[in-house]
């Protein structure tokens, strides 16, 4: 039996986010649009999603003068996207535990 | 990327992660200019205190002085390189600590090397006398020694954690040459601390640097 895939992870810019995430230590906003080539509205909605689930921590603050929007992968998302990976390899090898 | 709640399958989703974690990997990096400013700082130091032991004259102030006014622009780099950074990866903390460590250890090597020196002053004057022998030896011609053990610590951590070879390769001549320091005179290893500051930063730096300015990141 398939593991269902996380339909907060499932979708492709939310993965290429968390992605990008779990591979620094935290990443500033407009890195994280650079990256992805989204656009700031559509990114900005993406990362409120994993807010609100707790896959990330957003924190807003001024540096220079200008807001400035830093994200980081929680324990939480940590765990979600190691899980998303695992079911993925299932589904892609499932004849393997 | 504006289509991007689209379904995935999920060798599309295993393609994305690695290519958003290929992407994130080589984001975070050093414009090289820190290693090419200490890599010719020594180098030159090194060579001019070469050509003063071999060519037995002293210049009015002492060449290793350029280490002192070098932090000023090495302080201004790091906030500069820090303010434009847009991504912090989790070694680069890490990275931080091991260099600070390395330029307060240089100074407290100075310090006790120059504490050393004063001690041993009595025996370095009586030397012919104590033991018969007509050369003297000096403290100094093995205090390099220690300076490349230092020198090959931070440079072979950074080198292997941040996987650039020029860096690792030269952090282990730093090794090699701290070693055969032991049983050189003061002007070779002068010699040899220009050839390991020279393979150790102002290379890799200059490869850094090139790598920058073409515009081809790498994740040092």
């Amino acid at each position: 039996m398939f593991k269902e895939l996380d339909p907060i992870l499932h979708s492709q810019l939310r993965l290429a986010v968390m992605s990008i995430l779990i591979s620094v230590k935290e990443a500033e906003f407009t890195f994280l649009k650079e990256k992805t080539n989204a656009t700031a509205g559509n990114l900005s909605v993406q990362i409120n999603k994993l807010k609100e689930v707790g896959y990330i921590e957003v924190t807003k603050q001024f540096h220079n003068n200008y807001p400035q929007t830093i994200c980081k992968v929680s324990p939480v998302g940590i765990e979600a996207f190691e899980m998303y990976v695992k079911a993925l390899q299932e589904y892609m090898n499932p004849g393997r535990q | 990327m504006d289509n991007k709640n689209n379904p995935l399958s999920q060798e599309e989703s295993l393609l994305l992660i690695s290519q958003m974690i290929n992407k994130a990997k080589n984001s975070y990096h050093e414009s090289g200019i820190g290693p090419m400013l200490w890599g010719t700082v020594i180098t030159v130091c090194s060579l001019v205190t070469y050509c003063q032991i071999k060519f037995d004259f002293r210049l009015p102030f002492d060449i290793w002085l350029l280490t002192l006014f070098a932090i000023i622009p090495q302080i201004i780099l790091v906030a500069r390189e820090k303010k434009k950074s847009k991504v912090r990866g989790y070694d680069d903390l890490v990275m931080d600590y091991i260099w600070s460590c390395f330029g307060i250890g240089i100074f407290l090597l100075i310090f006790i090397n120059a504490n050393i020196i004063e001690a041993l002053q009595p025996v370095f004057s009586h030397y012919k006398e104590l033991t018969g022998q007509k050369s003297m030896i000096t403290y100094r011609s093995f205090s390099t020694s220690f300076f490349l053990l230092l020198y090959g610590f931070p440079t072979i951590i950074t080198g292997g954690c941040r996987k650039f070879k020029p860096m690792l390769w030269g952090g282990i001549l730093c090794w090699i040459c701290c070693v055969i320091t032991v049983f050189t005179p003061n002007d070779i290893d002068m010699l040899l601390t220009a050839l390991s500051a020279g393979a150790a930063w102002l290379i890799p730096g200059i490869i850094l640097y090139q790598k920058n300015v073409k515009g081809k990141v790498t994740n040092v």
